[in-house]
């Protein structure tokens, strides 16, 4: 029987029933991804009486206080982590937009020269660089310092933001400035006041794929850093067992899942921008 | 053009030179200080475990103060009388002291706890103690050498007829050998029953003594200052280095390849192992003992004033490095930088047709190049900082890690040039050729994780008919995302704990408690459970690149493809993955250079074994640095890396434009 000459009824049926597998399979498949999160927030509920005694019992009576150990001992990480990318994150920004603005609208003796020169750092993986720049961090004398995160990092995402805001800039109607121009706008108070205005949502787009891309980092501040104290979250998160012992579960999964918050915040909000920002760098590069 | 390029490139050199000089210069000395305390009495005695989590200060009044890894005390033991030497086993579960008060002492070093005691008719001035803790020995000023076993029985003494003031023992069990070197510069090696089965004599008297753990190395201080380096085997001569006075303390690494020495003026010299002094560093206050961990990671200093330091010994000695040196070595590398930019910019204009129309188009004359330049001063000066970052922190290090490849590479700042030693040296690894296989299963496998799985929850999702479902399938799907990226891996571990873990106790809900295992540990089975991670699979980032893929295919095209009766897997196959080629060279070319940098998944699970069993490049790459101090072969694997992902994205690149020909 071919499609064209089923009943109506007929048609539904098969298309529910198709519509049903679907839904079943894709059922299935988030229910084992989230296998992981569900154990880590239950976990992160009990008590090791309960977690050894009662495995797959739910948490009874639910330990809110594994949030309060578990803050104790990583909240000055996470604290660590949001200044450090905070920080590095502005950085990049304000520099980026500005040399955009140049490469953008300016016209200067070997600009190509020196862009392409930039956009060659995307060939570098930063596995060549990181023991160089823990040398070069060593003899500046900022190891263990927030300076040896944010120096780096907002040195390394200039040239991914550097590439969004010129290409940004580059749309943006030359009509814009030069009424600016006639009105006697100076070249910075043009960026200031017409580029970056117009420019905001490429910006964000930069700056939260910026603070996820540093809030992740583990291998650089794992070299740089060694003082618990100045520790960022993602190490400090792996240091957790010998800080409380192996033996409290509860409390490090607790962990865990406040160390996911500035995330859950940042996306809440910038998950378009972050995919949109990682796709346009990508295509680029 | 050239001459514009090398004034601004002048003006660049100089700009990074006064950065570099307008950085902060090292803080000597007390770099990489990890923890410090003052006992308030002259330091006599200073062991650390070998894996330094376990470190004993002895003082001149008298007292033993255990510590942890970050200078917590956890016990404190009082002898009768100066504390003279202390020994650790290599787990820091046994102490052995020696003390003015005529008794070596061995104790638990957990508790503190006294375990047995020998008793001399004089001051005992040294002590050693085996790896195992079963064998104890200790050099009186009676002359004699004193053996005793875990529980503090005599096993033999040693009259010597000549001073004692240096011994050592290395090996375990049966296999125990004594060291001891005497005050004619007899320096014997006797097994653990007391037989002598080697002897050698050094010039002057032998006051100080280390061994390495194979007991292959055996460094002697002297009185002339000599520091001898002897080989265990067969009691020949190495090398023999000078200080400048008296050497009364010596420490090296459990591989030998750390040594120290410190002389009676309070100098510490740092020598490599050759034999030359690479570094002498005179510290404030006068320092008494040395002591260096069995993997070399950290340093403890004992002074007279009573303090003591604990030190990373990497940092350290980086962080020793004078301004002077580091600024040299900036310019000598802003230098060759300038050198090879300028050198391409000449083969691009000699060789390239653009490059000579270019040449041809601004040669007319530098003055005018120059006005040119200096009419744009103001765009250079709004590029400069952004410039002099990707100077400093992206080119610099990415040419010294290139250059670091051929030389041998080491924190005190030593780098000779070695040619293709460091890539010989990585062949013959085989910890490097395992991590290159495993690699290379690891880009594979990643990257068929991220084109199945999400590529079909993306056709699922975006096939169902129903929008609400549609939207809410795609946002669960993604939530995970706002998990850090390590806390994955960290519950995975847990996930795979062998004694708590969810997977081995739902094997056992289900009756297969047999098909348990320790995942991480059988060799078997690490590198597959490590692949595991993450089931199944449906990364959020490669499922939103797919599904924006697939929403951008216009209507028409799906309703056309409907009217000529194509099912949903001929449309898939001639409609959604032909335009959806991009997405899957994107994801293509990020899987790759990130799954052949794979480090934080290694190295939070399994730490590369066991074996090799997981080994990965990035991993060895960390360990080569920052374990073992060759940072020479840590860049060389950095620069295959680098050459690997190079050649990677070069294919990609043109694989990329022919999908775009072919989607045009």
């Amino acid at each position: 029987m071919s499609a064209v000459t089923m009943s109506p009824t007929m048609r539904r049926l098969r298309l529910s029933l198709g519509q049903t597998v679907i839904f079943i399979i894709l059922l299935s498949l988030l229910v084992l991804t989230f296998v992981p999160i569900v154990y880590l927030a239950v976990l992160a509920l009990k008590d090791n009486g309960q977690i050894y005694g009662r495995f797959w019992s739910m948490p009874n009576p639910y330990r809110w206080e594994n949030f309060a150990l578990g803050w104790a001992v990583i909240g000055r990480s996470i604290v660590n982590s949001i200044i450090t990318s905070g920080s590095a994150c502005a950085t990049t920004l304000l520099l980026s937009s500005l040399s955009g603005y140049v490469f953008a609208r300016h016209r200067f003796p070997a600009k190509e020269i020196i862009y392409t020169g930039i956009l060659a750092l995307l060939m570098i993986p930063p596995i060549l660089t990181l023991i160089p720049a823990y040398v070069l961090i060593l003899n500046m004398g900022l190891e263990n310092t927030y300076w040896a995160l944010i120096l780096p990092w907002t040195s390394g995402g200039q040239v991914f933001a550097l590439l969004l805001c010129r290409s940004f800039f580059a749309t943006l109607p030359e009509e814009f400035f030069d009424a600016a121009r006639i009105d006697g706008a100076t070249e910075l108070q043009a960026f200031w006041r017409i580029a970056v205005p117009l420019s905001i949502p490429i910006l964000v787009t930069v700056a939260v794929v910026r603070l996820v891309t540093t809030y992740n980092q583990f291998m650089w501040p794992l070299v740089a850093i060694s003082s618990p104290k100045r520790q960022v979250v993602a190490v400090a998160l792996t240091q957790f067992t010998s800080e409380i012992g192996v033996t409290d579960i509860g409390p490090r999964m607790a962990a865990y899942i406040t160390a996911s918050i500035p995330l859950v915040i940042l996306f809440s909000f910038g998950m378009r921008q972050y995919v949109r920002g990682l796709t346009a760098g990508g295509l680029k590069a | 053009m050239t001459v514009r390029l090398q004034r601004w490139l002048t003006a660049g050199t100089l700009l990074l030179a006064c950065w570099w000089a307008a950085a902060p210069s090292p803080v000597l000395a007390q770099s990489g200080e990890i923890w410090s305390d003052n006992l308030a009495s002259p330091i006599t005695g200073l062991a650390m475990s070998a894996d330094g989590q376990r470190v004993a200060v002895g003082t001149r009044a008298n007292e033993v103060s255990v510590r942890d890894a970050d200078g917590r005390e956890l016990w404190t033991f009082t002898a009768g009388n100066s504390i003279t030497g202390l020994a650790w086993s290599e787990d820091g579960s046994r102490l052995a002291i020696s003390s003015e008060d005529r008794f070596l002492y061995l104790l638990d070093g957990e508790t503190g706890e006294e375990l047995g005691r020998t008793k001399a008719s004089r001051t005992f001035n040294s002590v050693a103690i085996s790896r195992d803790g079963s064998l104890v020995a200790g050099a009186s000023d009676d002359m004699q050498v004193y053996v005793m076993d875990s529980r503090g029985e005599l096993l033999w003494t040693d009259e010597r007829g000549l001073g004692v003031s240096a011994v050592s023992i290395y090996g375990t069990g049966d296999d125990a050998r004594v060291v001891m070197g005497a005050h004619d510069g007899r320096l014997s090696i006797f097994s653990k029953t007391g037989r002598q089965l080697l002897t050698t004599r050094l010039e002057y008297d032998i006051d100080a003594l280390a061994v390495s753990r194979s007991g292959g190395r055996i460094l002697a201080g002297t009185t002339d200052g000599g520091i001898t380096l002897i080989n265990g085997a067969n009691g020949e001569l190495v090398w023999t280095a000078k200080a400048d006075s008296d050497v009364t303390d010596v420490a090296m690494s459990a591989d030998g390849q750390i040594l120290m020495a410190q002389d009676d003026r309070g100098n510490v010299l740092y020598l490599d192992t050759d034999g030359s002094i690479v570094r002498q560093l005179k510290p404030e206050g006068e320092i008494r003992q040395i002591a260096v961990t069995g993997d070399g990671t950290r340093l403890a200093f004992g002074l007279a004033d009573g303090q003591v330091q604990v030190l990373d010994r990497m940092q350290q000695s980086v962080g020793l490095a004078t301004a002077t040196r580091t600024r040299n070595m900036a310019i000598t590398a802003t230098a060759g930088l300038v050198a090879l930019l300028l050198a391409g910019a000449i083969l691009l204009i000699v060789f390239t047709t653009g490059g000579r129309r270019m040449w041809v188009q601004h040669s007319v004359g530098p003055l005018n190049g120059l006005a040119a330049v200096w009419r744009a001063r103001f765009s250079y000066l709004l590029i400069l900082p952004t410039l002099l970052f990707l100077l400093t922190f992206n080119y610099y290090p990415a040419f010294s890690g290139l250059y670091h490849a051929f030389t041998d590479w080491t924190p005190s700042g030593h780098s000779p040039w070695v040619g293709l030693e460091n890539f010989r040296f990585l062949m013959s690894d085989r910890f490097f050729i395992a991590s290159f296989r495993n690699a290379l299963i690891l880009v594979v496998v990643s990257i068929v994780k991220t084109m199945t799985m999400p590529l079909l929850v993306a056709e699922l999702v975006f096939n169902l008919k129903n929008r609400y479902t549609q939207y809410w399938m795609r946002t669960l799907f993604v939530v995970p995302i706002v998990l850090p990226a390590v806390v994955e891996i960290l519950v995975w571990n847990n996930i795979y704990d062998p004694s708590i873990g969810l997977l081995n106790e739902f094997l056992e809900l289900v009756g297969k408690s047999d098909w348990s295992r320790v995942w991480y540990g059988d060799p078997k089975v690490a590198l597959s459970s490590v692949l595991f991670i993450g089931v199944p699979w449906v990364n959020a980032f490669a499922l939103l690149i797919f599904y924006g893929g697939l929403i951008s295919i216009s209507d028409e095209i799906i309703d056309s493809s409907r009217v000529d009766g194509a099912n949903v897997f001929r449309r898939f196959w001639n409609i959604d993955l032909p335009l959806l080629m991009g997405q899957v060279k994107l994801l293509l070319i990020l899987n790759f250079i990130n799954a052949v940098q794979t480090f934080e998944l290694v190295f939070l699970t399994t730490g590369g074994g066991p074996g090799d069993a997981t080994y990965v490049p990035a991993l060895e790459l960390y360990y080569m640095a920052m374990r073992m101090d060759r940072m020479g072969v840590a860049s060389a694997i950095g620069m295959i890396l680098f050459l690997i992902i190079l050649v990677g994205t070069i294919i990609n690149m043109r694989y990329v434009r022919t999908a775009t020909e072919f989607e045009a």
